[in-house]
C-alpha cells in the first residue's frame, strides 16, 4: 500500500461509477471546447489587433452627398477642404475616393511588365485617389520616395483609371518586385499596359477588407475622386480629434443647401464595424466557455460534496481508527483527481477531433499541441478547486461520528 | 395521484434548496443559450422564401475570365451576377411566367414644400415583378406597369418606413417625391417586409434591411447609374463612358425568374444555352459552357449565407447544453440516492418499482418546466445582449433590425428541444431509483 492509497480509492470510486462518470464526461467536454475555443479567440484577437499603419486614433472621415441638378463638385470640394483645413487642431485634410478598413473599396490587378500576364503575374492592390495632403492625413510612413505634389494631383473622371504616378505599400512593391528593395522611379503596368511611375513607398498600410489576404496591398493614385458623392479624411492633432468632429459639423452642416452632409465620424468606427464578427466571436467563445467550465465546476463540486455526506460514517472510523484530517482531505482531492483524469484523457481525444474540424472549416493551421497542455493543466486546477471544500469539510467530521449510532 | 407526486416532488425540492437552485440554474442555462444561438442560426440560413422555392431561380452565366474561376473555393460556380448586355438580352425572353433584373443604388430623396431634411435612402432599380415574384406586401397601391421599365416612367414605390417619414404614414399614392433631384411619382407604398436572410441580393451582407425605394430599370441609362453593391471585373477594358461601361465585361446586375413547372424550365434553360453558345461563336467566350438555374435554398448554400462561425456557434451550444443536461443528471441522482432510505420505506410499505418511478419522473419534470421557464426568459435577455453587441451605431440599425425579428417558431422548437432533453435525461436516475432493493436501505444508518 502507498502512501496516497491509490487502490482503496480507485475502488470505493468504482463501487459508485455513475456519477463520476458523469462528471468524467463533463469534464471530457469542457476540455475539448476549452482547447479548442482559447486557439479560435486567440487567433480572433491576433487579427483585431494587428498594426493598421495608419495614426487611426486621430482620424476623422466626413461624406458629403451633393443630390441637386446645379450640383457643383468641383466647387463644393474646394471650399469643404478650404474650411476644414481653416479650423484650428487639423493637422491634413484630403479628398479620398474610399475608407480603409471599412469593408468597402476598390481592388485592381497590376503587373511588373506590360504585355499579357497570367494570373500568377497579376499582382493586386486596393486601389484608393488621393491628394497631396493623403500622406500627412492617413499619417503614414513613407520608407522612401516622396508624396504627391500639389501640381500631380489629376482632375476628376467619371469611370475606373490608373494615374502616371503611384504611391505604393512595401508590401505591394515586394510582390511586383521581388529582388528590388527600393523600385522608387520604377514602372508597373495597369490591366491595359499603362505605366505607372512609384514616386513613393509607404512602410505598411491597411486596404478595404480586413479578410482580404492583400489587405497590405496598398495603391495610391493623385486624382481627385468624381462627384456627387464625396469622402473626406481629417486628422486632428493628438487627443484633439471630439472638438474637431464637432467643429466640422457646424461648419459644413449648412454650408450647401445642395448637398446633405451624411456624417462625421471617428476611424474607431469603421475598424470597429469590420471586426464585429471576430470580436463578437471571441466574446460568444469566452462566455460561453466561461459558463461551461463554471457548470462542470459546479458538477465536480456537487459529486464531492455527495460523496462525502454519503460517507460521514465511514470518515468518522478511518479518523477514530488514526487518520489524520490532512489523510482525508488526501483522500478526496485524490479521488476528484481520478476522474478528472479520466475526463481529460477522454477530452483529449475529442479536443483533438474537433482541433481537425475547425481547422478545415477555416483553413487554419492545426490545433498547437502547447494549448492541449494548457488545457489539461487548467482543468486539473479546476477540478482540484472545486473538490477542495467539500474534502475540508470532510476532515473535520468529528472521530465520535463512528460510534454514535452503533 | 399525480397531485401527490407532485407536492412530494416540492417538498423533496425544498429539502436542499441549494442543489435544487444549482439543478434548475443549469437548465436553464442551458436552455438559454441553445435558444440564443439556434435564433441566430435560424435567422441566417432559414429559407425566407420557402413556399416558392419550387418556382424561383437565379440565373446565372459563366462569362468569366477564361484563366481563373470566379470563386476560389467553388471552382465551377458561375459568378453571381451578369454583365448589363447579358441581362437584357436574357430579360427579352418571355419563357418565364415572371422575371426580373435589378441592382442596389443610393440616392437622396426630398419632398418638394415639406420641413423635412433630405433623406439618403438604399434605392434599388429593379423590373415591375419584383413584388409579385417576391410576394412583396402592399400598404397602399402597387407596381408599376411595363411599359415604365422602358420608358422609363418617373415612378417609385418606397417603403412604409420612408413614407411615415416624409408623409407622415398618410396614403401617399400619386404625390411627388424627388430622388436625386429628378421627380418621380409615388404608385405604391411597400408594407414592413423583412425576408431573412436578404436572399434576393446576396452581395452585400444578408443580414440588410431591404431597400426603401425601388425604381424602373430603364432609369440606368437615363441618369446613368452606377452600382452601389458589387461591381466585379476580371478584364482590362478601356471604360471611357458610361455606355463603355454599360457594354463591358463588368457584372452588376442580379436575374431571377418564376418558371412554374418543368416543361417551363426546359425551355428557358434550352434558351439560356442557346444565347451562350451564339455568344461564344461570336467569339466572346473561351470558358466553357455554365448556366445555371439555381433555387432559393441551394443559392443561399452556394452564397455562403451561413457563415462559419454560426456553424462553430451552433456545435458549441449543445456541448454547452449536454454538459449542463449532464450536470443534471449527476445532481438528480445524487439527490435521489441520497433520499434512497425514504423510497426504501416507501417500498417496504408497498409502493411498486413503477410508482416510485413515476413519483421521481414528476419530480424531474417539475425541474424541467422551471428550468425551462427561468431558460426562456434569461435567452431573451441574452438575445437582448446579443443585439447591442451587433450595434455599433444607434442610428444606423439595420442589422439590429434583423435580430430583432425572431420567429416564434425557432424559439419554440429550441424550448421543446432543451425540455424533452432534460426529460430524457432524468429518465436514468429515476429509473435507477426505482431499482434499488429496499432491504438495503432499511439496515442501516
Amino acid at each position: 500500500m502507498t502512501a496516497w492509497n491509490i487502490r482503496p480509492i480507485a475502488s470505493a470510486l468504482w463501487r459508485n461509477r455513475t456519477g463520476a462518470m458523469l462528471v468524467a464526461f463533463q469534464i471530457a467536454i469542457g476540455l475539448a471546447v476549452l482547447v479548442n475555443a482559447v486557439y479560435v479567440v486567440k487567433q480572433r484577437v491576433d487579427k483585431i489587433g494587428r498594426p493598421t499603419g495608419m495614426d487611426t486614433a486621430n482620424m476623422i472621415w466626413v461624406s458629403s452627398a451633393g443630390f441637386a441638378k446645379d450640383f457643383d463638385h468641383d466647387a463644393s470640394w474646394r471650399q469643404d477642404l478650404a474650411a476644414i483645413r481653416a479650423i484650428p487642431g487639423v493637422k491634413a485634410a484630403s479628398i479620398i475616393s474610399n475608407i480603409p478598413l471599412s469593408g468597402s473599396g476598390s481592388s485592381s490587378g497590376f503587373q511588373a511588365k506590360p504585355g499579357e500576364a497570367t494570373p500568377d503575374e497579376t499582382v493586386a492592390g486596393n486601389t484608393y485617389l488621393v491628394d497631396e495632403q493623403a500622406i500627412a492625413a492617413l499619417g503614414v510612413t513613407l520608407s522612401s520616395g516622396r508624396p504627391f505634389e500639389p501640381q500631380e494631383i489629376l482632375p476628376p473622371i467619371e469611370t475606373f483609371d490608373s494615374s502616371p504616378q503611384a504611391i505604393v505599400t512595401k508590401a505591394f512593391a515586394k510582390e511586383l518586385f521581388p529582388d528590388d528593395l527600393n523600385p522608387v522611379g520604377k514602372s508597373f503596368y495597369d490591366g491595359l499596359g499603362k505605366p505607372i511611375a512609384i514616386v513613393g513607398i509607404i512602410e505598411h498600410m491597411h486596404g478595404a477588407w480586413v479578410g482580404w489576404d492583400r489587405l497590405d496591398n496598398v495603391v495610391l493614385f493623385p486624382r481627385i475622386d468624381n462627384g456627387p458623392g464625396t469622402i473626406y479624411l481629417v486628422r486632428s492633432e493628438p487627443g484633439r480629434r471630439d472638438g474637431v468632429m464637432r467643429d466640422i459639423e457646424a461648419k459644413l452642416g449648412d454650408s450647401n443647401p445642395g448637398r446633405l452632409l451624411r456624417w462625421v465620424r471617428p476611424m474607431d468606427y469603421f475598424i470597429n464595424q469590420s471586426y464585429l464578427d471576430d470580436r463578437n466571436m471571441a466574446i460568444f467563445l469566452v462566455s460561453v466557455t466561461g459558463a461551461l467550465l463554471a457548470i462542470t465546476a459546479l458538477g465536480i463540486f456537487g459529486l464531492a460534496t455527495f460523496n462525502v455526506s454519503t460517507r460521514i460514517r465511514q470518515i468518522g472510523t478511518r479518523r477514530a481508527v488514526g487518520a489524520r484530517r490532512m489523510d482525508i482531505v488526501r483522500h478526496f482531492l485524490v479521488e476528484n483527481w481520478m476522474v478528472t483524469t479520466a475526463g481529460v484523457v477522454a477530452g483529449c481525444g475529442g479536443a483533438l477531433a474537433i482541433g481537425y474540424w475547425i481547422s478545415v472549416k477555416y483553413e487554419l493551421p492545426r490545433l498547437d499541441l502547447f494549448y492541449l497542455v494548457g488545457g489539461v493543466l487548467a482543468i486539473w486546477v479546476i477540478g482540484l478547486a472545486a473538490a477542495l471544500q467539500p474534502a475540508r469539510r470532510a476532515s473535520t467530521i468529528s472521530p465520535a461520528v463512528a460510534s454514535r449510532t452503533v | 395521484m399525480f397531485g401527490y407526486y407532485l407536492e412530494l416532488a416540492f417538498r423533496n425540492l425544498k429539502r436542499n434548496p441549494g442543489l435544487t437552485a444549482l439543478m434548475i440554474g443549469a437548465v436553464a442555462l442551458g436552455i438559454a443559450v441553445c435558444v440564443m444561438t439556434l435564433t441566430m442560426y435560424r435567422a441566417m440560413s432559414g429559407n425566407p422564401i420557402w413556399w416558392k422555392n419550387d418556382v424561383l431561380y437565379a440565373v446565372t452565366m459563366d462569362f468569366w475570365d477564361p484563366e481563373e474561376d470566379y470563386f476560389d473555393s467553388k471552382p465551377g460556380l458561375p459568378p453571381q451576377q451578369l454583365t448589363y448586355n447579358d441581362a437584357l438580352a436574357v430579360y427579352a425572353s418571355d419563357i418565364p411566367k415572371r422575371k426580373l433584373i435589378m441592382h442596389k443604388a443610393v440616392g437622396i430623396v426630398s419632398v418638394d414644400g415639406q420641413q423635412v431634411k433630405p433623406e439618403r435612402v438604399l434605392t434599388r432599380l429593379t423590373t415591375k415583378d419584383f413584388f409579385a415574384m417576391f410576394d412583396v406586401p402592399f400598404q397602399y397601391g402597387g407596381t408599376w406597369t411595363d411599359g415604365a421599365d422602358t420608358g422609363p416612367e418617373p415612378v417609385m414605390v418606397i417603403s412604409r418606413k420612408i413614407n411615415e417619414q416624409l408623409f407622415g404614414g398618410a396614403n401617399s399614392v400619386g404625390r411627388h417625391i424627388r430622388w436625386n433631384d429628378n421627380e418621380f411619382r409615388i404608385v405604391g407604398v411597400r408594407d414592413n417586409w423583412m425576408p431573412l436572410p436578404t436572399f434576393y441580393d446576396v452581395n452585400n451582407g444578408s443580414l440588410e434591411e431591404p431597400e426603401d425605394v425601388y425604381i424602373p430599370f430603364g432609369w440606368n441609362t437615363a441618369l446613368e447609374i452606377y452600382s452601389a453593391g458589387n461591381t466585379n471585373g476580371w478584364k482590362p477594358e478601356d471604360i471611357q463612358t458610361y455606355q463603355d461601361f454599360l457594354n463591358s465585361e463588368n457584372i452588376w446586375i442580379q436575374m431571377w425568374v418564376e418558371l412554374p413547372d418543368a416543361q417551363s424550365h426546359g425551355r428557358f434553360k434550352a434558351f439560356l444555352d442557346n444565347y451562350a453558345t451564339q455568344q461564344k461563336n461570336a467569339g466572346r467566350h473561351p470558358r466553357k459552357l455554365n448556366n445555371r438555374l439555381t433555387r432559393p435554398d441551394q443559392w443561399l448554400v452556394d452564397n455562403e449565407v451561413v457563415s462559419n462561425d454560426n456553424r462553430v456557434l451552433v456545435g458549441l451550444a449543445f456541448a454547452f447544453l449536454a454538459v449542463c443536461l449532464l450536470n443534471t443528471v449527476g445532481l438528480l441522482l445524487a439527490k435521489f440516492l441520497n433520499n434512497a432510505p425514504v423510497t426504501g420505506v416507501r417500498r417496504a410499505l408497498g409502493a411498486s418499482r413503477r410508482q416510485i418511478f413515476l413519483q421521481h419522473l414528476v419530480e424531474v419534470g417539475v425541474v424541467s418546466t422551471i428550468g425551462a421557464a427561468l431558460g426562456l426568459a434569461l435567452g431573451a435577455i441574452l438575445l437582448m445582449g446579443l443585439r447591442a453587441l451587433y450595434t455599433t451605431d444607434p442610428t444606423d440599425a439595420a442589422g439590429t433590425q434583423a435580430l430583432a425579428h425572431v420567429d416564434v417558431t425557432s424559439v419554440v422548437t429550441a424550448l421543446a428541444l432543451a425540455f424533452l432533453a432534460t426529460i430524457a435525461a432524468g429518465l436514468y436516475p429515476a429509473w435507477r431509483i426505482g431499482r434499488i432493493p429496499p432491504a438495503s436501505y432499511l439496515k442501516a444508518q
